[in-house]
């Protein structure tokens, strides 16, 4: 191809670094600090999310309820994964045919391998027809390049016309969220940006009138630019169209008066028919932002009047990198609605501009290694508190909380891990020595704990000074840390301390004949919350089972593989899976059960992955053996014992002198992962007796997230304060869950800020309640 | 027009463009859309800017002159700077879709197109025995109109409501870049096009 067209002397290019800075330049701590400090952004982000949810929630019932369960969310996302993995699998096949099809349409397609490469093709074709002014809808893919950045530098003017995109592009900033850009800023904000930029005074405080102005304002530009650059939500494979989704109208602008009509697009929004797109479309709106359908959806089959040129620049840039990668290419389904964005409890309290790079939210996380390098992720990923909460509102199924943890141990494999995680981590993977380390911190603790079960600001008094006990006192602030058990859980089922679950010596807690079941504690039931499992102990023998304890039980590994330290977890997981093998060969027990939804959840789900992963066939294999005996606490309670006609001995109402009305926490493990949500109401409501009154949004984050409360410690606290205060709104007594973390959290939380509710697992609810 | 599986979906399409900010109206013939375009608010100014052609179009050319003897003032849309912001326009669609309220615009001409862009109320035609139910049938219809072909459709919208933004605030805002109002009619006979 020859280039019969004036190119720019050097001199005439303007340094890229003295272009435009954006926001994304900044340090991800700055970036962070900034997203902690905003206030109007915070609030904006916690009156959008719950009436998002609502609003989605209602919009696809209401398809469900007029066309049938082949319109339920379930069913349509399963759907549109398959066609998008189908899209993925034969993306040569379906290329060839988009390309013919377009092409036979009359548009010209070019094959961006990088970034700069897609850039230098639009900047190329603005010399040759001598364009300087571009107008532009939104598209996420030019951020992802920084085409208005490298246009800029090269003297070309690119005008953002999507209302929110254009007044972060006025205010030098990245959009903070996918789909609604300056969801950050307030009106006031607004009107100082177009103040500033227009020179002129607009309103502060009208919206309307800072739409209209925006109105006027691009007019002019869309009848002068000699170029038009859009994104495209699907490449429809067998007709060659580009499928466009707006709302303002500014798409249909920009794709129609400029003679000049780029689209750019990933190699990702390949699809293979107008049935497909159409799934796609029910989905996108709907997942976005709760509407039933976008105002356009403009579908572009080559340029429609003569002398209109239409170029598709389909970009690679990393997307052929995930495509090979067996997990990332799941990544590749993604369709940009921003929905693990809405309902990420971090995302919520950090904003955008932290919560990822360029692209934002849960699949930020995962997509920006590929595009713009594993260093620029190093700091965002660290604020996913692995909640789950992304997958369940995903329309096409990534399973965006394991890509984050994959994403997190490349993290970890390229820096290293923090060297008291690897200490700590290291100490899990040998039991002995961790069983040792811990006994000897319990004594070591006393003079902190003074035999309460807190290390607390109070009880840490004048020692949280001291300069090595100051970061300890910076945690325990806002939520007191929970003092390790003089007497582990293992130690006090062998019938030294409490006499009721004596002749356990053989580790065989005899009963009645019935079921059995082998009890896996968690080091967290062991060796910091006893009580709660001697709780769990009791009430599975109330109801005659027959309960074994190995004493060999050690770490799951979980808290390693949260903190990306997959070699630890590995040894875990193969300790833990021989460990309760032998315990079943020898206990002859029909189940294992546990009282901890985290750790049930890596003993079923996590461990298959990884052996998966690692393709270790006969670790798989016993894994998946091994996943299939094993039930968390509250399962086992309402699906095989009460199911199964056993009652519980309630004490009778008459003798009950406490006042109980509990309020309920839906860990995310729980009903994320393990999908609870009537069973612990059940045995509550039906079983106890007892009055339940549901809290607003029970099922969102608590804020522990594993080491995220501790690398986090801001995000994590108001996360948390958002769960307690909306506990004590329902005017409960007792908050009840059914995963020790969190309860670890909670309690916490409510000792530091001296809150009245008690905080009790499932387990020691139902004992409590008992004859 | 009194088919009652007709009046559902109907019904339907017009709940659906209703939550997306919408009018829409059935007219038994294009005398009685006439009449729905003549008293809307938005021809205060008498005027209606329709697509090149539009008097030719086979479908609804005839109903210009039932408009023109109610007082108003046909204009065909020449380039996009002439058409902005003027107050009313008006479109024939090819299928209207009751699962989510929506119509289908397939204009290759810019002018045509500049209609359904820049005007400030939009009126849209469509015939009555092009309401399908679901999008699945609108994807049917979309297969056809991309064939290639002398017919081939290069540009088609489908237009669910006003114009609108919640960009600041999440205030929700009607008119941003294009039209404030959508009216949409759907004509059960237009040969009959009788006053």
């Amino acid at each position: 191809m020859t280039k019969n067209y004036k190119v720019l002397s050097p001199q005439q290019v303007v340094s890229e670094e003295t272009a435009t800075p954006t926001n994304e330049n900044q340090p991800f701590e700055e970036r962070l600090e900034e997203g902690l400090r905003n206030d109007n952004m915070h609030r904006a982000l916690e009156r959008f999310a719950p009436s998002w949810r609502v609003s989605r929630r209602d919009v696809f019932a209401s398809e469900e309820a007029d066309y049938g369960s082949d319109f339920s969310f379930e069913h349509m996302r399963a759907t549109l994964h398959k066609a998008k993995d189908y899209a993925i699998e034969h993306q040569a096949e379906l290329i060839a045919q988009f390309k013919a099809q377009a092409e036979a349409a009359g548009a010209i397609i070019y094959e961006a391998r990088t970034a700069e490469d897609a850039n230098r093709y639009i900047y190329e074709v603005c010399q040759r027809k001598g364009i300087d002014l571009i107008v532009k809808s939104k598209t996420m893919v030019s951020e992802e390049t920084e085409l208005n950045h490298y246009l800029e530098a090269r003297n070309i003017k690119a005008v953002e016309t999507d209302l929110g995109e254009w007044v972060a592009q006025l205010a030098h900033e990245r959009p903070s969220h996918m789909v609604m850009p300056i969801i950050h800023k307030t009106r006031q904000q607004v009107g100082a940006v177009l103040t500033e930029a227009l020179g002129r005074e607009i309103s502060r405080e009208n919206v309307a009138e800072q739409v209209a102005v925006i109105r006027i304002e691009h007019r002019k530009s869309f009848l002068n630019a000699g170029m038009g650059i859009s994104g495209a939500n699907a490449l429809i494979a067998e007709s060659g169209t580009v499928m466009m989704l707006t709302n303002e109208g500014n798409g249909r602008l920009v794709t129609s008066l400029p003679p000049v009509h780029v689209v750019m697009a990933g190699y990702d929004k390949l699809i293979g028919t107008f049935a497909e797109a159409m799934t796609q479309l029910r989905l996108l709106a709907r997942s976005a932002t709760g509407q039933q359908s976008t105002s356009y959806t403009t579908f572009i089959t080559g340029p429609a009047t003569p002398g209109k040129e239409v170029h598709i620049v389909l970009v690679d840039n990393g997307r052929s990198e995930m495509r090979a990668d067996p997990h990332f290419k799941e990544a590749l389904r993604c369709i940009r609605c921003a929905a693990c964005a809405n309902i990420c409890p971090s995302y919520q309290q950090v904003g955008g501009h932290a919560f990822g790079y360029i692209y934002s939210g849960a699949i930020g996380l995962v997509l920006t290694p590929f595009h713009h390098g594993l260093e620029a992720d190093a700091g965002p990923q660290s604020l996913c508190v692995s909640c789950n909460a992304c997958e369940t509102v995903c329309p096409v199924e990534i399973p965006l909380p394991n890509l984050i943890l994959d994403v997190r141990s490349r993290v970890v494999e390229a820096k290293g891990l923090p060297w008291l995680k690897k200490v700590i981590f290291g100490a899990m993977a040998r039991p002995r020595l961790f069983d040792l380390a811990v006994r000897l911190f319990s004594l070591a603790q006393l003079p902190v704990t003074r035999g309460s079960n807190y290390i607390s600001i109070r009880s840490l008094g004048l020692l949280g000074k001291l300069p090595g006990v100051r970061a300890l006192a910076k945690l325990a602030r806002w939520r007191s840390l929970p003092a390790f058990a003089t007497q582990p859980l293992r130690d006090r089922v062998k019938g030294q301390l409490s006499p009721s679950l004596h002749g356990t010596t053989s580790q065989a807690i005899t009963e009645r004949p019935g079921i059995t079941v082998c009890y896996f504690a968690g080091c967290m039931i062991d060796r910091l919350f006893p009580e709660m499992g001697e709780a769990a102990i009791k009430v599975l023998r109330a109801c005659g089972v027959q309960v074994t304890f190995p004493q060999k039980q050690n770490c799951c590994g979980l808290i390693a593989l949260n903190s990306g330290d997959r070699a630890d977890c590995v040894i875990m997981a193969r300790q833990t899976i021989t460990m309760l093998e032998q315990a079943l060969a020898e206990s002859k027990a029909d189940y294992i059960v546990g009282a901890t939804t985290s750790c049930v959840v890596t003993l079923t789900q996590d461990y298959i992955r990884l052996f998966e992963d690692l393709q270790q066939q006969g670790w798989l294999w016993r894994a998946r053996a091994l996943a299939e005996k094993v039930m968390d606490f509250a399962s086992f309670m309402d699906h095989v014992l009460l199911a199964n006609g056993t009652k519980l001995p309630v004490r009778k109402s008459d003798s009950k002198g406490d006042n109980v009305i509990v309020t309920y926490h839906d860990s995310c493990q729980s009903i994320n992962c393990l999908g609870l949500r009537s069973e612990a109401r059940h045995i509550i409501q039906d079983m106890l007796g007892l009055e339940l009154r549901e809290m607003p949004q029970s099922d969102v984050c608590c804020g522990f997230g594993g080491s995220t409360s501790i690398e986090h410690g801001e995000v994590s606290e108001r996360i948390m304060n958002n769960k307690l205060n909306n506990a004590e709104s329902t005017g409960a007594t007792v908050l009840v869950a059914d995963n020790p973390g969190c309860l670890m959290h909670l309690r916490g939380g409510v000792d530091a800020s001296r809150r009245r509710i008690r905080v009790l697992h499932l387990a020691q609810l139902i004992a409590e309640q008992l004859e | 027009m009194d088919d009652p599986t007709y009046t559902d979906l109907f019904t339907h399409f017009q709940q659906r463009l209703s939550s997306a900010g919408g009018e829409s109206h059935r007219a038994a013939h294009l005398a009685g859309a006439a009449t729905i375009i003549a008293e809307h608010p938005a021809l205060m100014a008498g005027e209606l800017v329709v697509p090149p052609h539009f008097g030719q179009h086979q479908q609804w050319g005839a109903i210009l002159p039932l408009l023109g003897r109610k007082g108003i003032t046909i204009r065909e849309a020449g380039s996009p700077a002439s058409v902005a912001d003027a107050p009313a326009g008006l479109s024939g669609a090819e299928l209207a879709i009751a699962e989510t309220g929506s119509v289908l615009l397939a204009q290759n001409m810019l002018e045509a197109r500049v209609v359904s862009m820049l005007t400030l109320t939009h009126f849209v035609l469509v015939s009555e025995d092009k309401l399908v139910p679901m999008l699945d049938d609108a994807a049917v219809i979309l297969q056809q109109l991309t064939r290639a072909g002398s017919d081939q459709r290069h540009y088609m919208s489908f237009v669910t409501g006003p114009s609108r933004t919640a960009d600041i605030e999440r205030t929700l805002t009607i008119g941003v870049q294009g039209p404030k109002t959508l009216c949409v009619i759907l004509v059960a006979d237009e040969e009959e096009a009788k006053p």
